[in-house]
């Protein structure tokens, strides 16, 4: 069991289980339903959502299951959603590579994936372990205008 | 029989495809294959997709549509992508994303204007 890869899920607010195709729009619905509860601006909410569709997929695609968990952060004034896309899958070699645009290992995809949500998001953090599976958490500041 | 997910509208020598439906992976893949299909059956030199009703292009949807323009320009066709809102053009171009092989137009009318133009 690591402890690295692992999180509480009673902490979050709502989570969807990915498992089949469907579910990457299920998902992209619901945090898109969330973001905007929360007060964030339409361009931020369609960014939000497009993470998350890429999130659900890497999970569908290369694990065929995992979770997407969501949750509002309050930091003093700021408001954030985070959102964590968790799997027991066989994890990712080299991180570094998969995180620079351009890397695929499945064909029909940019290979966009991961360095698309990380040029989407204001926080970026991903953990995995060959065998054990991987955990990416990304969160987005609401902006006041 | 093809199945048919969005309505093709075939207006002089273009196909209109209108995709006011929620796009999921197999769901492009069907378009993909159906205006294919559609390009094959009608004489035609230019497809215009219209993406207005559309509300998240993420990187599959934006490399299948690319694809798709690739697809055509062997088949002897011009593809105009028309009406990306704000958001999701602002999201792409955050990501990273260039749709190759594509035309982009503001709205049909654009988008009949710049086939129009095209010289064979």
């Amino acid at each position: 069991m690591s402890m690295l890869i692992s999180i509480k899920p009673e902490e979050y607010d709502f989570f969807v289980r990915i498992n089949e195709e469907k579910d990457i729009v299920i998902a992209r619905q619901m945090v898109k339903d969330i973001a905007k509860k929360l007060g964030f601006s339409l361009a931020d909410i369609t960014k939000i959502s497009t993470v998350v569709s890429e999130l659900a997929r890497n999970i569908y695609r290369y694990v065929g299951e995992g979770f997407i968990y969501i949750r509002e952060r309050k930091e003093g004034k700021d408001v954030y959603i985070e959102l964590v896309a968790y799997d027991r899958g066989p994890g990712i070699e080299d991180i570094d590579l998969a995180i620079t645009g351009g890397f695929t290992t499945t064909k029909g995809s940019l290979g966009l994936g991961l360095s698309g949500v990380r040029r989407l998001m204001d926080e970026f953090s991903i953990k995995s372990e060959v065998g054990k599976g991987t955990l990416v958490i990304v969160a987005k500041r609401r902006r006041s205008f | 029989m093809q199945e048919r997910v969005v309505p093709i509208i075939k207006i002089y020598d273009c196909l209109v495809v209108p995709i006011q439906i929620e796009l999921d992976d197999t769901t492009v893949e069907k378009i993909q294959k159906q205006i294919l299909s559609e390009i094959e059956n009608n004489d035609v030199k230019g497809v215009i997709i219209d993406v207005s009703m559309v509300d998240i292009i993420d990187s599959y949807i934006s490399y299948t549509l690319s694809e798709t323009a690739t697809m055509a320009r062997m088949m002897g066709c011009y593809t105009v992508l028309c009406g990306i809102q704000p958001q999701v053009a602002l999201t792409l171009a955050q990501m990273g994303v260039n749709i190759k092989g594509i035309y982009y137009a503001m709205n049909l009318e654009n988008a009949l204007e710049i086939l129009a133009g095209i010289e064979e």
